[in-house]
Parts: structure tokens; sequence; C-alpha cells
């Protein structure tokens, strides 16, 4: 498991503990017969912090993004497919002059 | 490894031509990363306890957060890695919202009502 998946773990145990604690602090409230408006300050923060975790971890762990410029050094234009025993090259377009330069 | 893709005739031009096994990858992850920020984002909307048209402008507040995310996790040049801003910008966002709304009611009932 690598650092993004750790990180959303830890972030979403934050969350819970801070739902956790919100319901507490509504039993409190209950008991004494107040109102609730918005959760107490400490839980305010937990919830930031838990955001600021899982927003990190959403943007790193889905994966990286890929270039999909054709000229760029990791899009190489030959490659070995699996199906590379069903190639033939011996057809027509061996008459034609390469138009492009691909690397290879 | 990508596979390159001709679109057009003309191939000495290079904005024809790219990727589109890159481009599907990326367009994933992005919708993965909106996916997950909107169950997140329902989870904490319920807990604080919005009702009401706060909560979706709750929701439009974290999703324009995950645009500003992901465009500089794209590095702020999205033609490298898109064919089109638009689609890192915007994809994904109402497929998001209903997501939000159920984690919403549910974080919302677990904390509040039950």
């Amino acid at each position: 498991m690598n650092l993004g998946f750790v990180v959303g773990v830890f972030g979403v145990l934050i969350l819970s503990h801070a739902a956790y604690s919100t319901i507490q602090y509504r039993g409190l409230l209950k008991i004494m017969e107040e109102e609730f408006s918005r959760p107490p300050m400490n839980v305010i923060v937990e919830l930031i912090i838990g955001l600021a975790l899982c927003m990190w971890a959403a943007l790193t762990f889905p994966g990286k993004f890929l270039s999909i410029h054709p000229d760029s050094d990791e899009n190489r234009a030959v490659s070995l497919p699996d199906n590379s025993e069903f190639m033939i090259f011996n057809h027509r377009g061996r008459l034609f002059p390469p138009q492009i330069d691909m690397k290879f | 490894m990508g596979s390159v893709e001709k679109r057009s005739k003309d191939v000495m031009s290079d904005i024809p031509t790219f990727s589109a096994e890159n481009l599907q990858n990326n367009l994933k992850v992005i919708q993965n990363s909106r996916t997950f920020l909107s169950i997140i984002a329902g989870v904490l909307a319920g807990i604080i306890g919005f009702n009401g048209l706060t909560g979706f402008v709750f929701y439009f507040v974290v999703m324009l957060i995950t645009s500003v995310g992901l465009m500089a996790k794209a590095g702020f040049s999205a033609d490298l890695y898109f064919d089109s801003l638009n689609r890192v910008l915007f994809d994904g966002f109402l497929g998001g919202l209903m997501s939000f709304v159920l984690f919403w009611t549910f974080a919302y009932d677990l904390v509040h009502i039950f």
C-alpha cells in the first residue's frame, strides 16, 4: 500500500472520530436542553484536517497523469505488444516512403 | 507504453494525434478523484449539519477546490495531458452530486437524528 492510501485511510478515521464527537456533543446538548447550531470548535478543526488529508489522498492515490503527446519520451511508437507474432511487414505498405519521423 | 492513434491524414501537425489510451487513463483518474471527494464532502456536510441550499454551496466549493487541485496535479498545462481544458475542470461535476447527496443524508441521519 502506498502513501496515498494510508493518508486516505487516516483522513477517513479522523472524519469518523469527528462524527463520534459530534454525536456525543449532541447528547450533551440534549441533556442541557439547548439548540444545536454547529459542532464545537475542536470538531471543526478536526474536520478541516480530515478534509485536507482526504483531498491530498484523492489527488495522489488514483494514479499519475500520463502524457498524451506522441513525441514525448515515454510514448514510444514501437513497443513489443503481445501479438507481435501476428504482425507481418511484407505487405504493400513497404513501398510507401516514411512520412513522419517517429521515434523508435 | 501507449499506442499512437492517427486521427487525420496530416501527420505533420501535432494537434490531432495523441495517445488515446493515455487520455482515457487520465480521465479515469479524474473521475476517481472527484467521486471520492464527493463522498467525503457528503460525509462532512452531514456531520456539520448543513440544511438545504448551504449544503449544495458547500459541494460546489469542494468541487472548485478539487478542480484547482487537479490543475495543480497536471502542472497547470492541460494540453500535455488532455485535449481540452474543459475536461479537467468540469468533467464529473454532476455525477458526483448524487453521491454527495446520498452520503450527506446518510451522515446527517447518523449524527443528528439517530
